[in-house]
């Protein structure tokens, strides 16, 4: 009975419901729920499907972006904070008030 | 005072705990806020500094949201100094960047033959400031929408608008060039 009842429930969700919702599932930044409602439509309905690869690819592709990144500055600040983790503490620092940000 | 020696150590592990393994996506939203290497690891160098000063006030929960915000504090401080006139009016600035962004290109151009990578590109550096920034925070850097809006000082439903726009508009051009579905019927 409640099985039933979660069945109707995922199939619920229309096209323009999905369309409002698709990015932000595929951010996952939507509850379990409606996530598990917009999947079970877009297995259903080739455009939405269709729509939901096109935002995927699109955001693969602003992902991508992220390689880019010059790593040296990465490099330098993690030495930076692992020798304020061992205590190398520039004075002006260490003279200061905890509390500053 | 001679007390301190075992809050230090305490307060250096707290700070090895919870600082260090953010530190490349700090480093990425700064690159993200300021588009400058230099500037982005003076703002990181800062936000880490002050951390390590207030660690020993943070409770442990959310370290990269406790980041941010010092990040963000951090980068309004640094602006107020270097260009005191941006922080009066942020709207105001804002709406400035994008018309000086969008210029002289028409984001419908047409284009034929164009990889999809090369699409999406033309297409991310045509967007207003606004919209670019939280599809770099979101989509580049990793950041949910919660913590985009806390390095923005924005609602979250302002970042979440924002970034399906821009994608939108992504997603449009795209389409003039035959790399997605015409009609996006949704």
């Amino acid at each position: 009975m409640s099985l039933r009842r979660t069945n109707r429930a995922e199939r619920k969700m229309n096209c323009m419901q999905v369309g409002r919702a698709l990015q932000s599932y595929l951010d996952d930044e939507i509850d379990d729920l409606t996530a598990r409602r917009i999947a079970a439509h877009l297995e259903d309905c080739r455009r939405c499907g269709m729509e939901a690869d096109a935002y995927s690819e699109l955001k693969r592709a602003l992902t991508r972006r992220a390689d880019r990144i010059d790593h040296e500055p990465m490099d330098r600040l993690r030495d930076f904070s692992r020798r304020l983790a061992a205590g190398d503490v520039p004075p002006e620092v260490g003279a200061e008030n905890p509390g500053g940000a | 005072m001679t007390e301190p020696a075992p809050k230090n150590l305490a307060h250096e592990e707290a700070f090895a705990l919870h600082v260090l393994p953010e530190v490349d996506v700090l480093y990425r939203v700064a690159l993200s806020i300021t588009h400058n290497p230099a500037d982005a690891e003076d703002l990181v160098q800062d936000t880490l500094l002050r951390a390590y000063r207030s660690i020993g006030s943070f409770d442990g929960r959310h370290p990269r949201a406790w980041l941010l915000t010092i990040l963000r504090h951090t980068e309004i401080n640094r602006h107020r100094r270097q260009r005191p006139e941006l922080m009066r009016d942020p709207d105001a600035t804002m709406a400035r960047q994008a018309s000086t962004a969008s210029t002289d290109r028409d984001p419908e151009d047409i284009v034929i033959g164009e990889t999809f990578d090369a699409v999406v590109e033309e297409a991310f550096t045509a967007l207003p400031d606004k919209f670019r920034e939280v599809i770099e925070l979101v989509d580049i850097d990793g950041l949910s929408y919660r913590e985009a809006a806390e390095v923005l000082g924005i609602p979250e439903g302002t970042v979440m608008s924002r970034l399906h726009r821009a994608r939108a508009r992504i997603r449009r051009r795209l389409a003039v060039a035959g790399l997605a579905p015409r009609k996006g019927m949704l």
